[in-house]
């Protein structure tokens, strides 16, 4: 369980970016935070791995508080892969980019050599081993990035913005792939903008604006919310807008087949 | 890394300062560093602090200048522990490293209360030519950008379980290699990009091109000047 109790932030420059948040994430959830450029979503994060500690309050993970861990102690448990690949590919080869973080937390080689194995073939980058990852397209820079950081195997997952710059065949395995961690026990959130993908995926929801937190809830319960959607500036799924179209409100199918079928039971009734 | 920025970096006010012209400050800063290569006792000294000072608080830039003295002192303690050491007096060592933090800070004062676009049409005045003049503008303008890209990069590889704080000085300079490779790699593409973002819009079809903005003296600028002016002369001829 990740907790954050009162926690608030202020920036060096003195602006408040968190204010007064009160959380509880879950074990083995996933966990979706939306809202507008600036919210807060990024600083609220970066309080689970240690990179920011509270100015006020405290943030505990599974009880412990992460005030008196280090960032690289926090991060054993917590990875998280950020927006921009470029900001974190710097290795000659994708081997030593994905070895980067193993070799950081000291396992030893065997440990080292098995998880490399798992990662390249999980991820299909075997034929880029050798290969810089600067010279990857956009979706397999991703892919390095998102096996760099699973490679030491964290609980929990933070993924910033993961479906930038991804066409929809990523985006499939993206959320294949997100399944499949939660399936395996991990924790994850996400930080985006998507809709449509939060939609398919059905995460908790986390509503932020001007550094609070204003709604927590289920995707259908806050989507179909146009008054919350309008404060975090954020517009409804496409199968959202056309089932409100049709008077419907309330269990809104997920997927676009179910959509189909109920729309011709719609027309034949 | 972000407190000694801020330092430097030119935030929008509305100051008497920054509503000045910017020759105007180009010039009261280049007197200030003047005096402070100049000057040789602690009573000249004081009166360069004490007119950083006034501009600082006219400025309202009173606590971001005084970041980028803190940043100075540390340099300065080194100045003065060398000098002390190599035989000088105790006092002239004293004034040496406050000369050096007086010097960063009239520097600091221009860059806090001129903006990018100001420093441009000063530049210009000059004319200087106008490639040289942007190239220098637009690295002046990154300043801030590529600041929060390293904060970026450096939160990425921590994130990966990099401790730039442990281990001796050689593998703490090692460790910077994933924190410089993509900065500069991300710099150089995006130098390239602004390249073609700029060509695109037509940059350099012109020789001679117009600006929407002139710089005029107005009666505020010519007072400033004629105080500084005189106070400046005063201290070259009569004051040290």
């Amino acid at each position: 369980m990740i907790e954050f109790k009162q926690v608030s932030y202020n920036h060096p420059g003195g602006t408040n970016a968190l204010d007064n948040i009160n959380l509880k994430i879950k074990k083995n959830s996933i966990t979706a935070i939306v809202g507008n450029n600036g919210a807060g979503k990024t600083t609220l994060v970066k309080h689970i791995n240690g990179l920011l500690k509270p100015s006020e309050g405290e943030v505990t993970i599974e009880n412990n508080s992460t005030k008196k861990s280090s960032v690289a102690e926090l991060s054993r448990n917590v990875g998280m892969v950020f927006q921009n690949a470029n900001h974190q590919l710097f290795a000659d080869t994708v081997k030593n980019e994905i070895l980067f973080g193993l070799k950081n937390f000291g396992f030893d080689q065997d440990y080292i050599d098995e998880r490399y194995e798992l990662m390249t073939d999980l991820f299909n980058l075997r034929k880029y081993e050798e290969i810089s990852p600067l010279k990857l397209s956009g979706g397999e820079k991703k892919k390095v990035c998102l096996a760099s950081v699973l490679a030491w195997n964290p609980e929990i997952l933070i993924l910033d913005e993961p479906t930038v710059g991804q066409d929809e065949l990523q985006k499939n395995i993206l959320f294949e792939f997100i399944n499949t961690l939660h399936s395996n026990n991990k924790t994850i959130i996400i930080i985006s903008h998507d809709i449509e993908f939060l939609w398919r995926l059905q995460p908790n929801i986390i509503t932020m604006s001007d550094g609070r937190i204003i709604e927590i809830n289920h995707p259908e319960k806050i989507f179909t919310d146009k008054e919350l959607m309008n404060k975090v500036g954020l517009i409804p799924p496409q199968i959202i807008k056309i089932f409100n179209g049709l008077g419907i409100e309330k269990d809104i199918p997920i997927n676009l087949e179910d959509a189909c079928k109920r729309i011709q039971g719609l027309m034949e009734e | 890394m972000y407190f000694i920025a801020n330092g430097f970096i030119y935030r929008k006010s509305n100051s008497i300062i920054h509503k000045l012209d910017p020759r105007v400050k180009l010039l009261i800063s280049i007197q200030l560093f003047t005096l402070a290569l100049l000057v040789s006792n602690l009573y000249n000294l004081a009166i360069i602090f004490i007119a950083i000072s006034i501009f600082s608080l006219l400025g309202k830039i009173t606590k971001r200048l005084l970041r980028t003295m803190i940043f100075a002192t540390g340099f300065s303690a080194l100045i003065l522990i060398i000098n002390y050491f190599a035989g000088y007096s105790l006092v002239y060592s004293i004034q040496i490293a406050l000369r050096f933090i007086a010097i960063v800070c009239s520097t600091s004062l221009f860059f806090l209360v001129t903006s990018p676009d100001e420093l441009e049409y000063v530049l210009r005045w000059f004319r200087l030519p106008r490639d040289l003049v942007f190239a220098f503008v637009t690295s002046v303008r990154f300043v801030p950008v590529i600041l929060m890209d390293t904060l970026q990069i450096i939160d990425a590889q921590k994130s990966r379980g990099l401790e730039l704080e442990k281990g001796n000085p050689i593998i703490r300079i090692k460790k910077f290699i994933p924190i410089l490779v993509p900065l500069i790699i991300n710099e150089v593409i995006r130098s390239g990009e602004l390249a073609e973002a700029m060509e695109s819009r037509g940059y350099g079809i012109s020789k001679n091109p117009t600006s929407l903005y002139s710089l005029q003296l107005i009666k505020q600028d010519l007072i400033v000047m004629f105080i500084t002016s005189i106070s400046f002369i005063s201290i070259i001829f009569f004051g040290y």
